[in-house]
Order: C-alpha cells, then structure tokens, then sequence
C-alpha cells in the first residue's frame, strides 16, 4: 500500500546496435594472450599447420555449443548432449556396419535420433513445466543407455564408409570445420535478425512478460530443443567420420564442456543474455589451451586446474562488465 | 493510563510524504483500529512499529522508554509483534515447527519433537484449534488454517502490543468468531492490539478505538461507539476533490467489451460489465478485490472458469483462452508489476516496443529489417514523448513514467484497441504521472476503449467516464461521472465485505 | 528469470551424485544358487566397466565356460558403470563377502584401493584371485597378504608390440607414447614395456602424456604432439580407443599412413584398422579368456586349497595377416 518509490533517471546510454565488436572485446584479448604465450613457450604452436589441426578439432564441440548457447539463451539447460551424441553416434555407426545403409541414409537416421531426443527433452519439460535440468539429467542417462543398447557396448569400427566427410578439405579447412563454420554465423544471424530469435531473447529474459506480450512462447522453446538435438547429432556425424568409429562412451562431460564455452564466451546461465559468436571464441580459447597445454606437455591435473581457473576468471569478467558503475 | 506504546510525530517519505506527524497511543488493554483508503499509510506504520522500516523523522515510546527497533527481531524481543497479510510461513516444515521456529527446543542441536509438540498443542488450543495436529505440515493446511498458525506463532511470546494487519481476510466465520475470542483473552491481558482493517462490520464488534489515516495524515481517534460507519467511511475519502479533469473532448462510441457472468478463482465472482470505445472506464476497489484478478481473466493470462467475453458488439463471444488469443483479437494487457511481467528489463527500449511486432518488419522467412524497426521505434518515441536517448538505450535506464509510455507505445504499434490498464502509474513520479492521464485521454479520443484499474480514486476520479466498483471479488456498484462520489464509492468498496452473504 | 541460479555448482553437484551413487543392485546374471545345493561352489565376478568393450568380451567368456564346464559352479558376474568408479568397486566386493561367497575373482578399478576389501575376503575365508589389472605388491606386502594374480604379463605384452613397431622404424628416430590413466597399474605396465622396446632399439621418445583410454583425449593428445614434433615417427598407444584418436589426429593432419600407429587390447574396431593398414600391430591378451583363467585357478585353489601363487595367460602380438 506504500507510495511508489520514486525511480532516478538516469543520463548514460548504452553502446550503440552493433555491439558485438565490443561486446567480445575481453575474449579476444584472452584469446590472443593464449596463443602469444603458447606460442612463445612452445616451438610448433604459432604455425598454420597447428591453427589448422586445432580447427578441425574443434566442429564437433563448436556445433554442440552453439545449440547450448540457444538453450542457455531460453533460460533452460540441457545436461543430455554428451549421451544423445553417442546416441545418434550409434544409430549412425549401425545404421552404416550393420545395416549397410548409404552414408546420407544413415546421416539422416541420426539427424532424427537427434532431434527426437531435443523433441522429448522440450515436450516433457513444456508439457509439466518441469526444470529442464532434471528432465535433461534423466535423457542424459537414458540415451547413454540406448547407445550401450545398440552397440552391445562396442565400439562399431565404420571405416571408409564414413572418413569421406572428415577427410573432403577446401583450402585446407575440414569440411566439418565449414560446416560447423556456417552454422555458427547462421546461428548469430538467426540469434540477431530474425524474429525467432529476438523472440529467444525475449522468452530467456523474462517468460511471463513474452507470453503477456502475446508471444507464443512454446513452439518457440520446442524448436529450440529440437535444432539443439539436430546439431548434437550433426557433431556425432562428424566425431563418426573423424575417428571412423562410433564409440558408445563417446562423449561423457561433454555438457559441462558445452556450458563452460558458451559461459566463457558470456551466455548467462540467467537467460536472455549470450551469443553465438562469443561462445565460439570460447570453444576457441578452450580448444587453445587444451592444444598449448598439450604441446607444453603439461600434465592432465595441470590442464584441468587451469581450464577450471579460466572458466571462473571469465564469469568474474563478465560480472564487471555488465556491472553498472 | 499511559499508553503502552506512543507515537510522536511520525514521518515517512518515499516520492511523496506517506506519513506526516502521527500522534497516536496505543493503551494496555486496547483494541485499536486503523482504518484507510489504499496508500493511505496503514501498513507503513505498522512496518515502521514492528521495525521493519525506520521513520524519517518522530519518536516511539514503549511504555515510557524510548524505543527505536533496528529491525522485526529487535521489535519482538521489545513484546511488539506484528502478523502480516502475506502469509510468512514455511510450507514444507510442520506447524509446530513455524510456530517455535526461531526458538526451536533442542539438546546440542537436536530438536526435541516431544516437547515441541506439547508446546504447540498448547499454543494451538489457546487459539481454538485444539484438534490440529501440531505434526501437520502446513502445506496440507487451508489458507485460513493458516493465518491462525501465523497468529499462534506470534501468541506464545510474552506480548505487548500486537499489530494483525487484515488478519480476517481469509478466515471463516468460526475462525474469525475464535481469533476474536482470543484477542479478548489478551486485552484482559493488558495487551494493546492495533487492529487494522477495511472490515467495518468486524470493527464495530471487536475495535475500542477507531483512528483513521488519509494520505499520510491521521484525521480522526475517536471511541468506537461515538463513530457510526458512515462517518468512518467520509473520514476516510476526505473532502477534497481531483481538480482536473481529462475526459474533456470525447464521445462514447460503440460498444467494445462486454463481460458477462465471470468466475475466476475467489476473487472473480460472477462479474459484468461494459467498457465503449471513445470512454475510459474506470475499475476501484480496494486491495485483493479482484481488481487485477478481472483483468488478467479478461486477457486470458489467468484461466476462466465460466462467463462470457463478447467483442466488439459480435453476438458471438470471442475464445480467448491464452495472452496470444487476446492479442490477435485486439486486447492488450498493461500489468501493475511492470518489472516483473511487463519490460524486458535488460533490453533496449527498441527491442522492448516491438516485441510482439516483429513480423510486420520481417520477410516472409522471419528476416528482421533493421532499418524500418528503428524508424518505427523513432516514430513511436516522438509521438508518445519518451524521454530517451536513442532506441537503443537500456529500457532499465529509463524513468517509470517513460517506461510505461514504451510499454503503451508496444500495443499501439500491435493495433490493440482494447486497453487493459493495471496500475498504469504504478512506479511514475508524481509529474509524470499527469503525461500518462493525457496519453489515456488522448487515446480515448482515438477511439480506443481503455480500462483502467487502479487503487488511487483520485486519479480514477480525474480520468474516469464511468467507475466500476469491485468488492471481495463481486462487482458492487457502477457509477457515471455525474452520479459518482468518494463516499458512495467508497461504501461500494466496503459493501462486500460487510456482509459475505450478500450478492449485488 | 532466475529458475536456475548457481547452476553450474548444481551441475557439478547432481552430475557427481549421480556417478557416485550408480545402481545400488549389481546386475546379478546368474541368480545366486538355492540353499538346497551346498556343495556348488559359488564364484563372483568383479569387473571393471561393463560399457568396456574389453569387460563385455571378458564377461561373455567366463558366462560360457559356466555353462560348458564339467564341474558345476554358479556364477555371479558383476560390473560397475564407470570405469573410474572405485568405491562402487569396494562396495560390491564387500556385497560379495556379505553373501557368502566361496570365491571372488576380481579385475580392479584400482590396484592399491581394492587390497584392503581383498584382504577382508580372505579373513572371511574366501579364495580371491586377481585378474586383468595386479594389485600393488607394496601394498599387499603392507597388508601382510598374498593374492594371486592371473593375467597377462602387460608389460611383456607391450614390449612385444613395440619391438614390432622399433622394427620398422630406424635408431633415433622419435616416437610418442600416449599412456593410458595414471592411477592403474596395467597402464604404467604397458608403458613401462614401450618404453623398454624403444630404449632397446635407440629411438628417442619425444613426449610421453596420458590419454586418459579415451578417445577424444587421445586425440587431441597427438594432435598437439603432431603439430609441436611435426618429425614424429610412430603413437605407441596404451589401448585400442585411444589408438584410434590418434588415427584420426594423424588424418587430420594429412599424414594418414606416414606415421606408424600401434594399440593394445585389439578390440574389434583396432583389429579391422589393422586390416586396412591404418594402424600397424596391437597386443591381444584374450580378454574372454583372463576371466576363465582366474575362475579356474579359483576352482582349483578350492579344490585342492594349495598356497596361491601367480599364473601368467597368454599376450598375442597382432599384426595384418598377409
């Protein structure tokens, strides 16, 4: 029953619509400073031969952050991506070595795997408004499961039925790094152009205002579980032809990965705040260090204690950058 | 006698003063009724009392030391205990253990259950529940349940002065029957009670003393038997009248709204109503009336369970099961928490006001262009008088008043010509506040049909056509601009609650 | 807005709650047997990881020996979810001792973790024997206890590989190993004898890191060294998967069939890149075999009770068959 309280007017303004220079100013610099320090502390790191082999290193985890990134964006979360890439892994893997299928068969087969479980992961959750993470933790373990199932828990070997797509190469890039290129810049651009994803950042910000406004918040939340599904299976594709074998234990912390990307490249686990383009730069700053701390030889406790620290340094910078004075 | 507590000179501001120079006592033994309009301060004393908020200015006297708590804690070991309206309690934990919380039983950390439980039973059957099961978790309780597990909570402690702000508003007959057995007990027990209300029948019975706030300042203590209702009701309202006058200039067009026969939920029963194009009509009531209640019903924002909404004088009436329905049919919502369902408060002002017109900037496949969304917005911002710096500034930045305009300017540019306002200077400083009523006026004159709720009758008052009065979750009156006064709306309000029994 | 604040902790939370705690049944294959028949000697079976293609294959043997053997015996094989998992290991061979037992054969998820659980089965009087993985000797030697160990001799088994792979490669020339966890004695085995067949024949190892048995940490494990040692010469792999991470790292880099590969525990993947010459040799130690082995000692070891000593099984060099 009290008065209102009365509400300052501020003066200052924010940076003007093209903000994403700026916006990623921080990750970059990061970035650079990696590959300087790789580089001088290392005798191979600063050459296109290793540029080249870390980018295609890095399609499958940039195709599968660049889903997460459109989830964390809607204020969800999913937990399942690493076992729904086996999943679709293993679809592919006995779709191709036992059922014989062509490659854009079994491509296809899955593709729909993958979307099915986006597709279950959003219905259940939108149908009993349950927390994504618990829905998401439950896929993670089923779709495991399914994988085991197919495989009889071995590794399928596929051969050349499948390395012609990792191995076809323009300009020395893979084509899995073009496609996962293209997707990243279609997935900016749909983020930043279109009105789907205006409506995304609409929904992540504040859900009860979107649907007051008249959006039609479900379809909108659905697609994005269902594309998120397809990209996880399109990464599987590519983890299939680069080690021409589908692995059902493939993938296992791959989420946590995921999140630490898109985190690092200043999503927020709030909703409503991220972008594509800067969880690439965090797929890149962590692919970086992963390489240079491997070239360094540095141990795995070494590799792990840094990636952590990184992940907790760029949460902290991005407090402050978006911390009003 | 000396009073238990006395208050000297109390002031609080936020925009505008809330409270200025209260003098009143409290005596041992009292029960003492306080009785208002919305925002005429009520709970603002009574926060300050319990040491929820500090005064800006004035003195407290417990019993004749001073007495100035820093916060709840420190007012309750002073014996100065208040039961809010909200309900404060923990859902998940049983009642004993809400009612002993913060002095739970224990051995070295262990709760003894068996001593809990006894303790409550006690308190439980003081307050008249003596069949509730003191093992219950309060989830599994009625609403009225527990609103007395709240007040028992507050009972057992050594007491004295209690503050029940509404304690009824939930509560049965028997229930109300059994809290005031037990305020009697305690006002042998030389507690004073500050009883406050808009119950006046439940005043009449219970209240020594009746004190009236209007606008901050206290008009009138009087005994409760030398003040008939009526005179509470004109001490409330107050003499003065809204000068202005924005309804200047309009004709009443078509009919635009027809609501008939709705249920939603407690607190939208069986309501009807007409709203025209070209008029403004106004919806008082007090708080938990069903005010925002009818509103979100209307717009499918909360589900309805029978009655029908009929648009735009069509003989059929229209489904409108979700927002997106009511949207499409050209019905728009402003909500009173504009924060909280309203903005996109980390969003630029820009991509607030076209959130829901996207498409009509868009391709065929959803592509976005730029260009003609800014000039858009631009238009938009001229014409409604935003004060911003670009379309691209953070809507976070702006003033209530400005962002309220942007959120109108996001159903203009949607086409709506039903506007539902919930509170729409909720938020707005006081000179903003007259550019939102000419923006309405305006928009009237447009030919929209706008719908107004609010808790301030003078603004109703100032912008209104026609006032629907809203009642304990019943439409109780209807006045035009010529048949309406403060009293008679006032009395409206009330009327629900007078008796439940009665239906309008 | 704010559904999931501190998310990430929640994560890390749920998702090591969710390791740790697995299924609380083991997955019992054969129920264990009716009171009515005492004289059946009732044998466990402790595995590592059951999602290891390796476990599977050694699970499938020891289920078919139960079957065909002319001395009957039950048989209760059990496996954990993660490889990693060991409490999940102990609690499952203190499940074992619990049912009374009267032999537990036991691959361990860690070879000094497990002793004091071995130790505890053999006051209670049960035969345990040791397969796949060897419990440490210092720490059995601290406990005071002797188990025996059947299994393959891990680091002659890899010394065999990498004889094979020195043999095609000349004297300082370098090569990298890519070593399995850490933490397990049969991974430091299998590099000890890389080690020994490179230092035999003078090539000069240039990095030696874990891959952790994974795949996609193999892989970018050679990648880094491809690019920082681009002169590299041959993998030496400390199993199968990683081996093939490190394929791929080497197709990736264009120097597919330039670069030697070898693995170990020829899993059927590894056994057909070998046919296609992507990899050069791998070791098979008779995963469906170690199983028998260890239940047949145990058999015997109650038979006769006779003092327990260790037993070597077979390690295979596999190379393309012309």
């Amino acid at each position: 029953m009290n008065r209102p309280a009365p509400h300052p007017v501020p003066s200052r303004s924010l940076p003007p619509a093209s903000r994403w220079p700026r916006e990623h100013l921080g990750t970059l610099l990061a970035l650079a400073a990696l590959v300087l320090v790789f580089s001088l502390a290392t005798r191979h790191f600063f050459s296109p031969a290793n540029f080249r082999t870390i980018a295609n290193q890095i399609p499958s985890a940039l195709l599968v952050a660049t889903g997460m990134t459109y989830i964390l964006l809607l204020g969800q979360i999913d937990l399942s991506v690493g076992s729904v890439l086996a999943l679709s892994g293993a679809v592919v893997g006995v779709a191709l070595s036992q059922g014989h299928w062509p490659l854009p068969a079994a491509a296809l087969a899955g593709l729909a795997a993958g979307a099915l479980c986006g597709a279950f992961n959003g219905l259940v959750t939108l149908r009993w408004r349950l927390p994504t993470f618990i829905v998401t933790l439950g896929t993670l373990e089923m779709a495991r499961g399914g994988a085991h199932a197919l495989t009889h828990s071995q590794t399928l070997y596929l051969g050349s039925a499948i390395e012609s797509l990792a191995d076809a190469n323009v300009l020395g890039f893979s084509l899995p790094f073009l496609i996962a290129i293209t997707v990243v810049l279609a997935a900016q651009l749909l983020l930043t152009r279109t009105v789907f994803g205006r409506h995304v950042i609409a929904i992540g910000t504040n859900p009860e205002a979107a649907r007051l406004a008249g959006i039609n918040t479900r379809p909108v939340q659905l697609a994005v579980f269902v594309s998120t599904g397809c990209l996880v299976a399109l990464a599987a594709l590519i983890d299939c032809s680069r080690f021409q074998a589908a692995n059902p234990n493939a993938g296992i912390g791959l989420e946590l990965q995921a999140i630490a990307a898109a985190v690092i490249g200043g999503t927020s686990l709030m909703g409503g705040r991220g972008s594509v383009v800067g969880t690439f730069i965090g797929v890149l700053i962590i692919a970086v260090l992963n390489s240079g701390l491997a070239a360094v030889g540095a141990k795995e406790e070494l590799k792990r204690l840094i990636t952590g620290a990184v992940i907790i340094a760029a949460v902290i910078a991005d407090l402050y950058r978006h911390r009003r004075p | 006698m000396r009073p238990t507590l006395a208050m000297r000179g109390l002031c609080k501001s936020y925009a505008t003063p809330v409270l200025d120079g209260i003098d009143l006592d409290l005596l041992p033994g009292e029960v003492h009724a306080l009785v208002g309009e919305n925002g005429a301060g009520k709970s603002t004393l009574s926060r300050i009392l319990a040491g929820l908020t500090p005064p800006d200015s004035g003195t407290l006297e417990l019993e004749g030391e001073p007495y100035s708590p820093s916060n709840k804690r420190a007012a309750e070991q002073a014996g100065i205990h208040l039961v809010m309206q909200e309900l404060n309690l923990i859902r998940t934990l049983s009642v004993a253990e809400n009612i002993f919380l913060d002095h739970l039983p224990h051995r070295a950390g262990w709760i003894r259950y068996p001593q809990l439980h006894r303790d409550a039973a006690e308190v439980l059957a003081r307050i008249g529940l003596p069949h509730l099961d003191p093992q219950t978790p309060v989830e599994q309780l009625g609403v009225g349940q527990q609103q007395m597990v709240e007040i028992a909570s507050r009972l057992w402690r050594p007491c004295r002065v209690l503050i029940l702000d509404e304690p009824t508003a939930a509560l049965t007959d028997p229930e109300v029957a059994s809290l005031f057995h037990q305020i009697r007990q305690l006002q042998s027990q030389g507690v004073a009670i500050l009883y406050i209300s808009h119950r006046l029948e439940e005043i009449r019975q219970i209240a020594n003393r009746i004190s009236v706030l209007r606008d901050g300042h206290l008009v009138a203590t009087r005994l409760a038997t030398e003040l008939p209702i009526d005179d509470v009701v004109r001490l409330m309202v107050g003499r003065e009248l809204g000068t202005a006058n924005f309804t200047a200039g309009r004709t009443r067009g078509p009919i635009a709204l027809a609501v008939r026969n709705l249920h939603a939920g407690d607190r939208v029963q069986n309501i009807s109503f007409d709203a025209f194009r070209g008029e403004i009509l106004g919806v008082s009531g007090l708080m938990g009336s069903g005010r925002t209640e009818t509103v979100r019903a209307i717009f499918g924002a909360d589900p309805i369970e029978s009655g029908q909404i009929f648009l735009h004088g069509n003989t059929q009436p229209a489904t409108i099961r979700s927002p997106r329905d009511a949207v499409r049919l050209g019905i728009a919502l402003l909500t009173e928490d504009r924060k909280g369902q309203g903005l996109f408060l980390s969003l630029a002002v820009r991509e607030n006001l076209t959130v829901n017109t996207l498409p009509s900037f868009a391709s065929a496949v959803g592509w976005i262009s730029r260009i003609r969304e800014t000039a858009s917005v631009r238009g938009w911002l001229q014409k409604l008088q935003v004060r911003c710096d670009s379309p691209e500034q953070g809507i976070a930045q702006l003033s209530g008043g400005n962002q309220q305009k942007v959120v109108v300017a996001r159903w203009l540019l949607r086409d709506c010509d039903i506007l539902l306002f919930d509170e729409p200077t909720r938020g707005v400083d006081v000179g903003a506040r007259f550019e939102i009523y000419q923006l309405l006026a305006d928009l009237a004159a447009q030919g929209k049909c706008i719908v107004v709720v609010s808790s301030d009758l003078t603004e109703l008052m100032m912008i209104s056509d026609r006032i629907a009065v809203l009642s304990n979750g019943r439409l109780t009156a209807e006045f035009t601009r010529h048949a309406w006064t403060q009293d008679k709306i006032m009395a409206a309000a009330l009327s629900g609650y007078l008796s439940p029994t009665t239906t309008p | 807005m704010n559904r999931y604040p501190s998310l990430a902790l929640l994560t890390c939370l749920a998702l090591s709650f969710f390791t740790a705690c697995g299924p609380s049944q083991p997955e019992a294959t054969t129920p264990p047997s009716p009171p009515n028949s005492p004289t059946r000697p009732r044998i466990a079976l402790v595995m590592k990881s059951l999602a290891n293609e390796f476990f599977l294959t050694m699970e499938n043997g020891a289920k078919a020996h139960q079957k065909t053997n002319a001395s009957p015996y039950d048989l209760l094989a059990n496996g954990i979810k993660d490889e990693l998992d060991v409490t999940r290991q102990i609690d499952m061979v203190e499940q074992m001792i619990a049912q009374r037992v009267d032999a537990i054969v036991l691959a361990p998820a860690d070879s000094k973790a497990l002793v004091a659980s071995c130790k505890k089965a053999q006051d209670a009087g049960i035969v345990v024997v040791n397969i796949d993985n060897k419990l440490d000797a210092a720490v059995l030697a601290e406990k005071k206890t002797q188990i025996p160990f059947v299994g393959p001799n891990n680091r002659i088994g890899a010394r065999k590989v990498g004889d094979f792979l020195a043999s095609k490669l000349q004297p300082g020339d370098p090569v990298a190993v890519i070593e399995g966890a850490p933490n397990a004695f049969n991974g430091q085995q299998r590099r000890q004898g890389f080690v020994d067949a490179f230092d035999a024949a003078k090539l000069r190892i240039v990095s030696s890191q874990s891959g952790y048995w994974e795949t996609d940490k193999a892989n970018q494990v050679a990648a880094a060294v491809l690019s920082e040692h681009p002169e590299i010469k041959a993998f030496a792999c400390a199993n199968d998967s990683m081996a093939l991470g490190a394929v791929a790292a080497l197709r990736a880099a264009g120097k597919a069939g330039q670069v030697l590969v070898v693995g170990f525990d020829n899993i059927s993947a590894a056994h057909s890149m070998i046919q296609e010459g992507r990899m050069l040799a791998t070791a098979d130690q008779h995963a469906d075999q170690i199983a028998v082995f260890g239940i047949e000692y145990a058999l015997q070891l109650l038979a006769t009770r006779a003092a327990p000593a260790d037993r070597e099984t077979p390690v295979d060099l596999i190379t393309p068959t012309p």
